[in-house]
């Protein structure tokens, strides 16, 4: 069990990371969400597992460690509070900036490399 | 009496929830009234708390009355009080700077003010790990909130960079924080340290990782390099009382860095003793190097500052990187000097480009402008100070900072890198100066008048430079015993066995 | 502490001229002048005592931290420069109120000039060498400002950036060298300092120390390589010149060199160095002084030339050279202040310095021409004047020492090409000047200047003789004193005679004479020579070198921050792994001893569906919409996983903060565009792929070594004292609100101060509404199916009951505020979306910032109650109450905390959702600024 969890931890980052370095702010938030996800789970997996511990008294002599419940709840919601920010802030910046790229503006290059993609949409379609 | 040492939290903090509310929330003057009496009874509150703990040893607060390592408890020792105290002297600068009109450009400028410092002191006070990550959470939305204070393209440009950057650093937090959990079992910070030698082989490579994670979270905060690339545009996009502000910021960092590594990770936690250090030598080093390029590439005032934080940050690090009582207590008394003239010199910066029309603080010749004598003279103060010339406080820093040097190997870098960066520091400055100063074109056609208000903020951070000097001896002296509690942490960490009142 | 005062005085004397400006221009020029004169009182107070051998010493302690003290010297070679210093500088005084026109801000001009003066008499007097430092940097800073006194000239900023910067560096060097001579002798008190000569001169760091306090010393005293900055600084007003060149300034480097000639010379590194640093700054300057048409262009190269004699001297192996040195530094003081007094004078009365348009000026201005022509002739070295006699020792001298072996016969040679080179100018001075027939179109017709101004020329000049025709009788005491105090001991015989009878000097004198004439009488062949080389402006050269740093640094700034998100995460990203991956290494292997739980069909479906969306996820994060959908799946798994592992109040918080934030998402993707089209390049992906991927396995070995290793931890206290010491069953929730208290107080205040900043966000947010979406669809026309309404309307009360349970039941049974929070808030917000704004506006009458507030309000009063019963903040109370048909029941302090919680998150969740939904109707612009 432990190594599928493991797994699963791991690959949650790999994708949140991925999507945090690309170059839209909405992608970069659903990595950060996505990170945030990898982020509590492993949290959690420091008070190790337990599959039927109780995390209130008197259901079984078997205990899950409750603190890091706690320290993963107070950072859900922490994750939450700064999730919607940086949400409302690429919305800010959309109106602020006209673009959704995380620079506000699109580089040369990228701008160059689209119009020759699209050009080539063209002759194809 | 006994509750002093929580007051720098919630003091600030009931003010800013307070100024949410009726008759508060729609009266700016009633707002900035109440703010700034409220940071005048913070300073004292903070004088009070540096007293205590100076006089009567560490205080120690145990919140809710659970013991630690149970409970939260707040620390409140040289290092710390010293730090909150130098934050609210900050803030009231940085706050009466803004009752001068900035406060208006936006709203909730004093209630997100007033958090800003809660978390910092948060951030200062606390002695438990976890709850570090809460106040700097508490620190952090303040800021982002704080940074587009004024509307912008260039503040919402610079705060998706700012923001972002930190979201990912507060995840890499959490991490660390899950590992060392995961591994130590513990979040008091003074129990760790007893708790990391006894670690187990396996055990000790993963807290290593958390340990080394914790490093990148706080260099990222403290502006080393290379995760210092947000800094520059940040402070420069964000309104100068902002700016001022934000001086402390990287010294949450690196306080984080001293407590941190210098407590779990400290000189006695056996294997895992001082696992930062070997990249903190080479890193600062080049924070300086890159520092100092950036000053001299800067084409404005706030862009130079802001480098100079730079700069300063990595004199910073050097030092505490050399582990020796001497540097530390150097590096405090540096600490205190670069915050409050940096602050001041954000205002300045702002001052200027307020009375040059469209060149604003860049270095181009531009009209001449109204108070040219009152900045001038401003400007010049605290130039010699960052430059680090006497007869002001810089000087003395990186004197304190070059002698702990002495009799080390490492000195055939750290001298050169300390005074070459003061050299470029001059040039750049002393080009600064005379072109924003004395290449002007024309007279002032602007009638724009400098509230008294932003005077006297200057004023009182600045005065500091000078004071810094004339108390040299006092301040030295309190820094030397500051670094001796940090160094030897016997006399702090018996509280985990005998605990407060419950 | 009088001698604080001799430098304390002339300080304060700063500010007076400021003061008294306003009061015209002799009262400030006398007020200026008091302090410094009653500085110079004490000090001549003091003078008998040194005469009597006796020097003074007074110190208190400053900072100690740093070896600072405050601490002062009174010996021969102080009182000497200290004489110098004050004497000229009232002289310059005197002189400057007729030099400066009008324009200038006379009060600003001797504030500045009194600043100097005092740095100075701080450097000579000094008896630590930190506080030493601290003048000679201040002596930095005073002269920058002199020289850009005229800041409105371009050369004049230049010229005092140039000097600031080659001095100012030269400070930083010579800071270095002090501290490492300090850390030698383990003092920095200047007296143990010239006590230890032998330990330093045999310490291993000695010639570094050595070789960095030269290069402060040269630098103060434009010693080749370091001269260049001195002739522009000639952009300064005339009496700063006539006070920086001759007595002060560029003297601070001889005196530095005399004053630790004690610690510092007897060795060949010393002389080699001294010695032919000098040699060339003499020829140097003497020989470019002779084509200079400015005059105080040839007065500034000659002061070169002079400083380079002194240095030669101080590098010159015998004691005798160091008592010339000595008797060279006053007498050039004295020549060289006139000198520079009456080439002002001649500028400010014929309005040009150049010598090609100045000629025949003696029939003009004869007296100033006399004095002028005396001076002059001291300079060159002619008999009957102070000039020739420290020259006669200076070649004596040059004959017996032997630094450069048997090349040792070229030192006197050169000595006297050089001497007859100072003739060849001096004869320039006075024959291009006063004879040499008519002067050529000058802007007036020069004539004498006010009585006055000629007094400080007069009284230096009559120094010149003086000193010339009776010097044992004038200044043998003071060389005597003085070189005894650069020696530590009695100075050895001479004598200061004019005639020493037929021999070598004299000789040497001589052919120094008749060359110099001799190369005057040819100048025009050495003109054409010299014009064959283009003459190279040090300030274009120096201004240049800046610019080009300074482009090279914004090359770098620019290559590193250029400015894009996606570099500086990456770089952020590596770091995290780097410093992750490292302490890996040691692990010889992840899996622990703990026992682990077997796998089971439904976790292995689950991981498999988690794994596949947050890939989906990625693959198709460019069509945003899906990527949501795939993205809520995770969230749901998610929270199913803290389900199953026990943790039943992470799934539902889990839970709910998935539906809100999936709300938000989606309220946010209708104002962003709906797609992403593809930009990265493949290099850019693979790059990220590659360290995602690796921090991902880094992170999940970590993770797995964790779960498998066992832990002994804090927990079971809470589990022990949950109940009985929090009253609560629910372990996990009394944490919240109890153990760890402070830390939800901190969490919640972070989620209202998100809310502000987002209302602060959305408040200025100018934004368009789009009608379709970007595949041109238009968007439903009926915001609010009536199906809908009615559903939601009726589920509203409901939903309100759930949370109130889940609420209360929180401290004993997973839940608690912060879930109750967000279920009410979903079932407001869906009232929202059904009915839209403007049916909820008249009903719903909260403003959501008071509902923060009063949240956080009401958590911290819980904790402040405590304070009532002498308990530290956030201390719990609870007790068991029986009453009829209700039955027992508990009240707990962290009850009404968790009220506190829930308010918060209410008031959070609808100032974002409800302003955020209101930017897409009409009510937008009812979102002001509050304040």
């Amino acid at each position: 069990m432990e190594g599928v969890y493991a797994l699963c931890v791991g690959i949650l980052t790999t994708c949140g990371f991925f999507l945090v370095l690309r170059a839209r702010t909405f992608t970069v938030v659903i990595g950060l969400t996505l990170i945030s996800y990898a982020v509590n789970l492993f949290l959690f997996a420091s008070g190790r597992l337990k599959l039927d511990g109780a995390a209130v008294l008197g259901q079984s002599a078997e205990y899950a460690d409750p603190l890091p419940q706690a320290l993963v709840l107070t950072a859900i919601v922490i994750g939450f509070a700064m999730t919607a920010f940086v949400v409302i802030l690429a919305m800010r910046s959309r109106a602020d900036l006209g673009n959704d790229h995380v620079d506000g503006q699109v580089p040369e290059d990228v701008i160059a490399q689209q119009t020759k993609v699209s050009a080539s949409d063209k002759r194809n379609g | 009496m006994q509750h002093l040492p929580i007051l720098p939290i919630l003091l600030p903090m009931l003010v800013a929830v307070l100024m949410l509310l009726p008759p508060f929330t729609n009266s700016i003057n009633r707002q900035r009234l109440f703010a700034v009496s409220a940071m005048i009874i913070l300073i004292i509150t903070s004088a009070l708390l540096l007293l205590t703990s100076h006089e009567q040893g560490t205080q120690i607060y145990i919140l809710g009355g659970w013991q630690p390592p149970f409970g939260i408890a707040l620390v409140a020792d040289r290092l710390s009080t010293l730090m909150v105290l130098l934050t609210s002297v900050l803030g009231l600068g940085a706050q009466l700077y803004a009752c001068a009109g900035e406060d208006k450009e936006g709203m909730y400028f004093h209630p997100l003010f007033m958090f800003q410092i809660m978390g910092v002191n948060g951030a200062f006070l606390t002695g438990d790990i976890f709850n570090l990550f809460v106040f700097f959470e508490v620190l952090l939305i303040a800021s982002y909130a704080l940074l587009i204070h004024g509307g912008g393209k260039q503040k919402t440009k610079a705060n998706v960079h700012y923001v972002i950057l930190n979201l990912i650093g507060s995840s890499i937090f959490l991490f660390a924080l899950g590992i060392l959990y995961g591994t130590i079992g513990s979040l008091n910070i003074e129990d760790m340290a007893n708790k990391v030698p006894l670690l187990g082989e396996h055990q000790q490579a993963l807290a290593k990782a958390g340990g080394l994670l914790l490093l990148v979270v706080f260099g990222l905060k403290a502006a080393l390099l290379p995760l210092h690339f947000w800094l520059p545009k940040t402070y420069a996009a964000a309104s100068a009382p902002v700016a001022a502000l934000f001086a402390i910021m990287t010294k949450v960092g690196i306080y984080s860095i001293l407590r941190v590594h210098m407590t779990i990770f400290g000189e006695d936690a056996g294997a895992l003793a001082s696992i930062a250090v070997p990249w903190l030598w080479p890193l600062a080093f080049l924070t300086i190097i890159m520092g100092a390029i950036g000053v001299l590439a800067s084409p404005s005032l706030r862009l130079t500052a802001a480098n100079l934080v730079i700069v300063s940050v990595g004199t910073l690090l050097l030092a505490i990187a050399m582990q020796r009582e001497a540097a530390t207590s150097a590096a405090l008394y540096y600490m205190i000097h670069t915050t409050l003239v940096t602050g001041a010199l954000f205002m300045i910066a702002d001052l200027i480009s307020k009375q040059r029309g469209k060149a604003e603080d860049r270095f181009v010749i531009a009209r001449k402008m109204n108070h040219e004598k009152l900045i001038g003279i401003a400007f010049f103060i605290a130039a010699l100070t960052v430059v680090g010339m006497p007869p002001f406080s810089g000087f003395i820093g990186k004197i304190l900072i070059l002698q702990a040097a002495e009799g080390m190997t490492e000195i055939v870098w750290v001298w050169p890198a300390v005074l070459l960066a003061g050299l470029a520091c001059l040039v750049a400055i002393s080009r600064a100066g005379t072109t924003i100063f004395w290449r002007s074109t024309g007279e002032s056609t602007s009638a724009e008048s400098i509230s008294p208000l932003k005077i006297i903020a200057i004023a009182l951070l600045l005065s500091a430079s000078p004071l810094l000097v004339v108390f040299g001896d006092p301040v030295t002296d309190y820094t030397n015993l500051t670094a001796a509690q940090l160094h030897d942490r016997t006399p702090a960490n018996e509280f985990t066995h005998t605990g407060g009142d419950q | 502490m009088n001698l604080l005062w001799v430098v304390l005085l002339p300080l304060i004397g700063t500010l007076v001229p400021l003061l008294t400006d306003r009061y015209g221009r002799n009262l400030c020029t006398f007020s200026a002048a008091i302090l410094p004169a009653w500085s110079l009182a004490l000090v001549l107070m003091y003078a008998g005592d040194v005469f009597d051998g006796q020097d003074i010493r007074q110190s208190i302690e400053w900072i100690p931290a740093m070896g600072l003290d405050l601490s002062f010297r009174l010996d021969g070679l102080s009182l000497l420069f200290l004489l110098l210093i004050l004497g000229i500088g009232l002289l310059v005084i005197l002189y400057a109120r007729y030099y400066l026109s009008a324009k200038d801000s006379m009060g600003q001009f001797y504030a500045y000039l009194i600043l100097f003066m005092s740095a100075m008499v701080g450097i000579v007097i000094s008896n630590n060498l930190i506080q030493l430092w601290m003048f000679w940097e201040l002596t930095s800073i005073s002269s920058f400002l002199l020289i850009s006194f005229w800041s409105h000239k371009s050369e004049a900023r230049k010229g005092a950036r140039m000097a600031l910067t080659v001095t100012g560096a030269g400070g930083l060097a010579l800071l270095a060298g002090l501290l490492l001579i300090g850390s030698i002798v383990d003092s920095y008190d200047l007296d143990t300092v010239l006590a230890n000569g032998d330990l330093i001169r045999s310490h291993a760091t000695y010639p570094i120390a050595l070789i960095l306090v030269l290069i402060g010393a040269f630098t103060k005293s434009a010693q080749f390589p370091f001269h260049f900055w001195l002739p522009h600084a000639m952009a300064a007003p005339t009496p700063v010149s006539a006070y920086l060149h001759s007595a002060t300034m560029v003297k601070a480097g001889i005196f530095l060199m005399a004053r630790f000639y004690p610690a510092l010379a007897g060795t060949d590194l010393w002389f080699i160095i001294v010695s032919l640093t000098g040699l060339t700054t003499l020829l140097l300057g003497a020989y470019i002084a002779l084509f200079k048409h400015d005059l105080k262009g040839l007065l500034a190269y000659s002061t070169i030339s002079h400083l380079g004699l002194i240095t030669l001297l101080l590098g010159l192996n015998s004691e005798l050279a160091a008592v010339a040195a000595v008797f060279h530094i006053i007498n050039h003081a004295i020549f060289k202040a006139s000198l520079f007094m009456a080439a002002g004078i001649i500028d400010h009365e014929s309005g040009s310095r150049d010598m090609r348009k100045l000629n025949g000026l003696l029939k003009y201005m004869p007296y100033t021409a006399t004095l002028a022509i005396v001076a002059a002739l001291s300079m060159a070295g002619v008999p009957l004047l102070n000039g020739f006699l420290s020259k006669e020792m200076f070649f004596a001298e040059t004959l017996n020492q032997s630094i450069l072996g048997s090349l040792s016969w070229m030192i006197p040679l050169l000595a006297t090409v050089g001497a007859a080179f100072s003739v060849a100018y001096s004869l320039r001075f006075i024959h291009d000047v006063f004879f040499n027939g008519e002067p050529i179109d000058l802007p007036k017709t020069p004539k004498e200047p006010p009585r006055y101004m000629k007094v400080p020329v007069e009284i230096l000049v009559a120094l010149c003789l003086l000193v010339g025709i009776f010097p044992a009788f004038v200044v043998e005491d003071l060389l005597n004193i003085a070189s005894s105090a650069v020696l530590l001991h009695a100075s050895p015989a001479y004598n200061l005679a004019i005639w020493h009878g037929f021999n070598w000097p004299l000789f040497m004198s001589a052919l120094a004479m008749v060359g110099g004439v001799t190369i005057y009488y040819n100048r025009r062949l050495l003109f054409q020579f010299q014009s064959h080389f283009e003459e190279t402006d040090a300030k274009h050269v120096f201004e240049g070198v800046v610019q080009a740093i300074v482009d090279f640094s914004q090359r770098i700034i620019r290559f590193f921050e250029n400015g894009s998100l996606q570099r500086y995460a990456f770089i952020l990203i590596l770091f995290s792994l780097l410093m992750a991956a490292f302490p890996l290494l040691d692990l010889t292997q992840s899996r622990g001893s703990r026992p682990q739980i077997p796998l089971d069909g439904v976790a292995v479906m689950g991981a498999f569906l988690m794994i596949f969306s947050a890939i989906a996820t990625v693959i198709w994060h460019r069509k945003r919409f899906i990527a949501l959908i795939f993205l809520s799946v995770v969230g749901l798994i998610v929270s199913l996983v803290f389900a199953q592992f026990s943790a039943p109040d992470l799934a539902l918080t889990q839970l709910s903060v998935e539906i809100v934030t999936i709300i938000l998402l989606l309220l946010a993707l209708f104002f962003l565009p709906q797609s992403t089209q593809k930009e990265s390049s493949y290099r850019r992906m693979s790059l990220d792929l590659l360290v995602s991927v690796l921090l991902g396995c880094v992170i999940g070995t970590i993770c797995f070594a964790i779960l498998t290793s066992p832990l002994n931890t804090i927990s079971d206290f809470f589990i022990a004292n949950s109940k009985t010491g929090g009253g609560g069953t629910n372990v996990v929730n009394v944490i919240l609100v109890d153990f760890r208290g402070f830390d939800t107080l901190g969490e919640i205040v972070v989620l209202g101060i998100a809310a502000l900043g987002i209302f602060k966000l959305i408040a200025k947010m100018r934004i368009y509404i789009p009608t379709r979406d970007d595949k041109g669809r238009p968007w439903g026309n009926d915001p609010h199916p009536m199906m809908f309404e009615l559903v939601s309307q009726s589920l509203l009360p409901l939903a309100l009951l759930v949370s109130v349970y889940i609420f209360l039941r929180g401290h004993n049974m997973p839940g608690g505020g912060f879930i109750a929070g967000l279920i009410t808030a979903v079932a407001i917000i869906q009232q929202y979306i059904a009915h839209g704004v403007l049916w909820i506006k008249p009903r719903v009458k909260i403003d959501y910032q008071w509902l923060i507030a009063g949240g956080i309000l009401i958590a911290m009063a819980t904790g402040l109650g405590s304070w009532l019963f002498d308990k530290p903040f956030l201390s719990t109370w609870f007790d068991y109450f029986d009453l009829p048909w209700v039955g027992e029941f508990e009240l707990a302090s962290a009850m009404l905390f968790d009220l506190g919680v829930y308010l918060t998150v209410v008031g959070a969740v609808m100032l974002i959702l409800a302003n955020l939904g209101k930017l897409t109707t009409s009510e937008r612009l009812e979102i002001k600024e509050n304040s």
